[in-house]
């Protein structure tokens, strides 16, 4: 029995030796000597995206895609969580769907950056799927790329603000493209200096944004802008991090109860 | 020579060596198939959503707001972008390189125990396979026999090389054995991207193809066995020179998880990748992570590992053949 | 001793570092005998027979088994030899059959019933099938002059074999290796640092003394060159001082010892009795080899 087992271990060592010395030459063929007649992963693709199922928008389902920079992603939030966080949380309660939840912001991004990352199929295709689409973007543009409020320079800012709206329209054209039927809810920006000298001239920026950006809004169907500065005018730096520029817990929960009053559902769907 | 490494391995088999390796792999892998098995359950609640393509394009967008980070370390921050730059490349081709299934399991088993868990368990056996004769002064008898030093020590090193596959071969079974339980037995022909190489911050696709997992997995358990046969060989020399197996196994233990350790650090140590430790991860060329330190690749890898591995073995046999035993 | 020798040793030395270890040492070796190799402790034993059985690798010197030399033959040398390197260590976790089993597969020529036949002669058939780490002493002893057995050699060597074993066993062990050098023919060298041991059971011996052989002779000779005379006289004075006058006289306690020599000692008995002194007591005596190996070494001592 013993001698068995000894003779059968040594046997399938042995088999073993010879399969993983297979293994090591394929490495070195196929990492050092292939000819071009193999580099065709290109062409045999399995399968696009476009043919993949699109099943997923079904009636039980409410999906969310969520674009954007850190406001979305939730920086400044203990938790983590963000305002899209609480919404969820809000929208739990008052519906019986299964809630969808795809998070795809990215601090820092701005507008320019926005438009790369909605050109990627994987983007394209949360936003082609989902039935409530949530945006913020533009406080990089104007806080950190014009540093426009250290320099109150108008002559950059209206700049900057051109550039901001060329690119929040193309956003919109592209995600109206994309999902003619889903809601989009753009927050927007507020002003975390208000309790600063020179508030009067920051809110006056801000506020100027914000205008013409629900101008942008409003030439698109379906498209809401979700006002956030009037949240923020008083009291200010209870609902800061200590960043002093995102919100902290209590900040997110003001924006994420205060978009999702706007989100309806049909009466079947109520709880 | 048949007779003489059949005797080699009736001594390791009657040590249960081999048994207690097949035992702690048989251990292992439930707890790291549970481990997965939770990841993906976790990943799935956090975000509602089965589809794996969500999946990776969330990993994405985590490495993206990583990166945007400002304080981190050039070289993870290198090493992100490649990761972030093969991701997308994957999402690209729609291939879900984390497809649940038991060969999944098998190919991120061996590409994390390649560079410490199986070593380890190489050397288990490899420690005490002439240094145990030494301390227990059967060496003695073992060369007062008509038989050269030399094939002696051939022999050894052949049972070596035998046990070596064996082990090898139990881990590919056992961890495609139990995970199959959880995950599922197939998956073998799923199209995976190989050939990625690095430059710079640069990841170059033009040598990128697909092979289905089941080459791809051969393939990784060639290196596996590549790498386990030279942490063997350097094992077996040091046998070959101290009479304490604690002491042959402290120092080849201190080795293996310095070189866990360098590979974290030594990207701008720029001669250390000429150690034998730090070029163990042979797995990530295939895959295409970055490298810890800049100019090593596949080929530069295999060469330093074989060099170790040949002056170990001459170490070992010039050592054995002369040496007076006392 | 026409026969060629079993075992030629000539020259031998082992310098380690600056120090001679060994410091020249030839001896020969012939079937059918016991040689004893008798020295304390630290004299270089050990370090000879390792150069003999090719464990160390000598400085300079050539050993020669059954006329091979073991540096360029190393093979077929040892093919005549078996030996025991100080204790009998064996694989404990391999039964006592299979350790044989294991030492019979690293040679060829060993045919299986050759195992039988050692199992036997040992007779130590009842626990061949146990493991080893469950043998006492002894039965390792045992199962190691087996094992250096297996292949039939023409020269056995064992390097303190009695070493540990109890007075029942080193009788057992000692008759064994008489019956294995008068009945098999076998050249048996056997290491002690027991004088006693190697008197009983040696045909020749070889004293060595800090790396040095001081003397090879058989023990027979070696002794009978020592013999001494005890007397025992009354007056005790008288008797010293009259054979002062013709040989060495060394005196303990109430008795008087000189050199026995074969053709004096009736006369000098006559001298004493014809000068009126009573002789009550005359024998041989042959002395222990501690006296002669402190005659030989000049003062070192062994146990």
């Amino acid at each position: 029995m013993r001698k068995k087992g000894l003779s059968l271990i040594t046997a399938l060592s042995i088999l073993s030796a010879l399969v993983w010395l297979v293994g090591l030459a394929w490495v070195l063929q196929d990492q050092f000597f292939a000819d071009g007649k193999s580099r065709q992963a290109e062409t045999m693709q399995p399968d696009t995206p476009q043919k993949q199922k699109d099943n997923s928008s079904s009636a039980k389902k409410l999906q969310i895609a969520a674009i954007g920079d850190s406001l979305t992603r939730g920086t400044g939030d203990p938790d983590g969580k963000g305002y899209i966080g609480y919404l969820k949380e809000e929208l739990a309660k008052k519906t019986k769907k299964e809630i969808e939840l795809t998070n795809s912001a990215i601090k820092g991004q701005t507008s320019s950056q926005l438009i790369k990352q909605i050109q990627q199929p994987q983007i394209q295709r949360q936003i082609k799927n989902a039935d409530v689409i949530l945006l913020t973007i533009g406080g990089n543009d104007l806080f950190r790329g014009g540093q426009a409020l250290e320099e109150l320079d108008s002559q950059n800012i209206n700049k900057t603000e051109d550039a901001y709206l060329s690119n929040l329209k193309a956003i919109y054209k592209e995600v109206r493209s994309l999902n003619k039927s889903g809601i989009v809810y753009h927050v927007g920006l507020y002003n975390p200096f208000s309790d600063m000298k020179d508030s009067k001239t920051t809110s006056g920026i801000v506020r100027k944004w914000n205008y013409d950006s629900a101008n942008a809004a409003a030439a698109q169907p379906n498209i809401i802008y979700v006002p956030t500065f009037d949240l923020f005018e008083l009291n200010v730096n209870d609902y800061l991090y200590s960043d002093h520029f995102h919100p902290n817990k209590q900040g997110y929960q003001l924006i994420g109860e205060r978009t999702a009053s706007l989100i309806r559902f049909s009466e079947e769907d109520q709880k | 020579m048949n007779k003489l490494v059949h005797n080699e391995l009736l001594k390791l088999f009657r040590k249960r060596r081999l048994f207690v390796i097949i035992l702690i792999i048989a251990a292992l892998v439930p707890l790291f198939t549970y481990a997965q098995y939770q990841e993906v359950k976790t990943t799935r609640e956090k975000l509602g959503n089965v589809d794996w393509r969500t999946q990776l394009q969330q990993e994405i967008v985590d490495t993206q707001n990583r990166l945007s980070s400002s304080r981190m370390q050039d070289d993870w921050r290198k090493y992100l972008k490649i990761r972030l730059a093969q991701q997308q490349y994957y999402l690209d081709h729609n291939i879900n390189p984390q497809a649940p299934g038991a060969p999944t399991f098998m190919r991120v088993f061996v590409e994390n125990s390649i560079d410490l868990l199986l070593p380890l368990l190489v050397m288990v056996v490899a420690a005490d396979l002439v240094s145990s004769e030494a301390s227990g002064g059967t060496i003695k008898l073992l060369l007062t026999r008509p038989v050269k030093r030399w094939r002696i020590l051939l022999s050894k090193y052949l049972a070596l090389i035998l046990s070596v596959s064996f082990i090898v071969t139990a881990s590919a079974v056992l961890s495609y054995g139990i995970s199959g339980v959880v995950f599922g037995y197939g998956g073998w022909g799923m199209p995976l991207l190989t050939g990625f190489s690095t430059s710079g911050e640069e990841l170059v696709t033009n040598n990128v193809h697909l092979i289905p997992q089941w080459q791809y997995i051969l393939m990784e358990f060639g290196l596996v066995w590549f790498v386990c046969l030279v942490v063997g060989t350097l094992t077996f020399m040091l046998s070959v020179l101290l009479r304490s197996t604690a002491a042959v196994m402290g120092i080849m233990l201190a080795a293996l998880i310095a070189g866990a350790i360098l590979s974290n650090m030594v990207s701008s140590w720029e001669s250390a990748k000429y150690l034998f430790m730090v070029n163990l991860s042979l797995t990530d060329y295939i895959s295409g992570m970055a490298t810890p330190i800049e100019g090593m690749s596949l080929g530069f890898s295999l060469i330093v590992l074989l060099v170790w591995a040949i002056a170990g073995l001459v170490v070992s046999f010039t050592v054995f053949t002369k040496k007076d035993v006392y | 001793m026409s026969q060629s020798p079993a075992l030629s040793v000539k020259n031998l030395r082992k310098t380690i570092g600056k120090k001679d270890i060994i410091k020249g040492i030839s001896f020969d070796l012939y079937p059918g005998e016991v040689f004893g190799f008798l020295g304390p402790n630290g004299a270089g034993k050990t370090t000879t027979i390792r150069m003999i059985v090719g464990l160390i690798k000598p400085s300079s010197g050539t050993v020669l088994i059954g006329g091979k030399n073991i540096q360029t033959h190393f093979g077929d040398a040892m093919k005549d030899l078996g030996c025991i390197v100080e204790n009998p260590e064996l694989y404990p976790y391999l039964t006592g059959w299979e350790n044989l089993e294991h030492f019979a597969r690293m040679d060829s020529s060993i045919p299986l019933k050759r195992l039988y036949e050692v199992v036997d002669l040992v007779d130590m058939g009842n626990r061949i099938h146990d493991r080893v780490g469950t043998y006492s002493l002894g039965m390792r002893q045992r199962l190691g002059i087996a094992q250096a057995l297996l292949g039939n050699p023409k020269l056995l060597i064992l390097d303190e074999p009695t070493n540990g074993l109890d007075p029942a066993g080193i009788r057992e062990m000692r008759e064994f290796i008489r019956f294995l050098a008068e009945k098999e023919k076998l050249c048996v060298m056997v290491s002690s640092h027991l004088l006693s041991e190697i008197q009983l059971m040696c045909d020749r011996v070889a004293i060595i003394s800090k790396g040095s052989i001081i003397r090879v002779d058989s023990v027979h000779a070696l002794l009978a060159e020592q013999e001494r005379v005890v007397w025992k006289a009354e007056p005790q004075e008288k008797a010293e001082s009259l054979l002062r006058e013709v040989t060495n006289v060394t005196r303990s306690e109430e008795f008087l010892i000189t050199l026995y020599d074969e053709s004096q000692i009736g006369n000098w008995n006559r001298m004493l009795v014809t000068a009126g002194v009573e002789v009550k007591e005359m024998r041989t005596k042959l002395p222990a080899l501690e006296d002669l190996f402190l005659e030989l070494t000049g003062g070192e001592h062994i146990e």
